[in-house]
């Protein structure tokens, strides 16, 4: 498979993320923060009326996408910046492209976005092609 | 003639240990979930959803979040933000493997922003280290991550 500047990646989608998958984050990351659980806490903290996504989450989503594009390859670096919050209920998609190569290394820009309030979460990454 | 500060410095937390006294394995089990939590397949060659880099460093640190936040001075119940994570990968983290986590706090910067008011930027970094062998300092670690939060300082907006 060969790979050129400009080159979409083929997006990742979450048609809808799951509140019941945030109670499982919470056991994996050993914090119980309730703006991940209880909607009442977060109308209470002035933060929205849904739960609210795990940042990590997000994260997933984004190697998800960088995974797929690349078969075999593997994340060698990977840098994210969070700009907005994900909801439950939200769908959300990770999209990008490639910005370089160099020899059996790529790189991208990604962003991960929700419909109807755009990019929560931008980035880039490296990944090393496995021949 | 120098004018005086608007607010008062960010406590000085650079060089704070975070290395840990456990080790974290993922489990097969725990990755299946994990996995599944975010709408792929575990892999079949043995390791771990990449993902597990935040999540391995974060459970195995030497301090927890709420214990991070203490030593910056700022309360947990006050809503730390992340700005960014970034994560330098040197190996794949591999299901069943024993790891153990080193670390620092590199900086705590206070800053005003617009939308913010006062805030405390804390970065910090972990690493994760075959717990069979290597030191916590960094040289055989597998992989390398910074971590940005953002501390809202309500009291001083």
């Amino acid at each position: 498979m060969t790979y050129a500047v400009g080159d979409a990646i083929a997006p990742f989608t979450i048609k809808t993320v799951s509140p019941d998958a945030m109670k499982d984050w919470a056991v994996f990351l050993a914090d119980p923060n309730p703006i991940h659980l209880d909607v009442e806490v977060v109308k209470a903290k002035g933060l929205g009326d849904r739960v609210i996504n795990q940042g990590p989450i997000n994260v997933a989503y984004m190697m998800n996408m960088l995974m797929a594009a690349f078969p075999g390859g593997t994340i060698e670096a990977m840098d994210s910046r969070f700009l907005d919050n994900v909801y439950g209920g939200d769908k959300a998609v990770a999209s990008g492209r490639i910005t370089a190569v160099d020899g059996d290394r790529v790189e991208c820009e990604f962003s991960l976005d929700v419909e109807g309030r755009g990019t929560v979460n931008a980035g880039t990454a490296t990944i090393r092609i496995n021949a | 003639m120098s004018e005086e500060p608007e607010f008062p410095p960010a406590p000085q937390v650079a060089g704070t240990s975070l290395d840990g006294t456990k080790t974290f394995t993922v489990s097969a089990d725990e990755n299946e979930r994990l996995c599944r939590s975010v709408g792929v397949a575990p892999a079949a060659d043995g390791s771990a959803h990449p993902v597990w880099y935040y999540v391995a460093t974060q459970v195995a640190m030497g301090k927890t979040v709420a214990g991070v936040c203490e030593t910056c001075e700022f309360d947990v119940e006050d809503g730390p933000m992340m700005g960014s994570s970034g994560v330098r990968f040197s190996a794949p983290i591999m299901v069943g493997q024993p790891y153990k986590v080193g670390g620092e706090i590199l900086s705590l910067v206070r800053k005003k922003s617009r939308k913010l008011g006062v805030m405390d930027v804390l970065t910090y970094r972990l690493r994760l280290i075959p717990a069979d062998g290597g030191a916590v300092g960094g040289g055989d670690a597998i992989l390398e991550t910074d971590n940005v939060w953002v501390l809202p300082r309500k009291e001083l907006a």
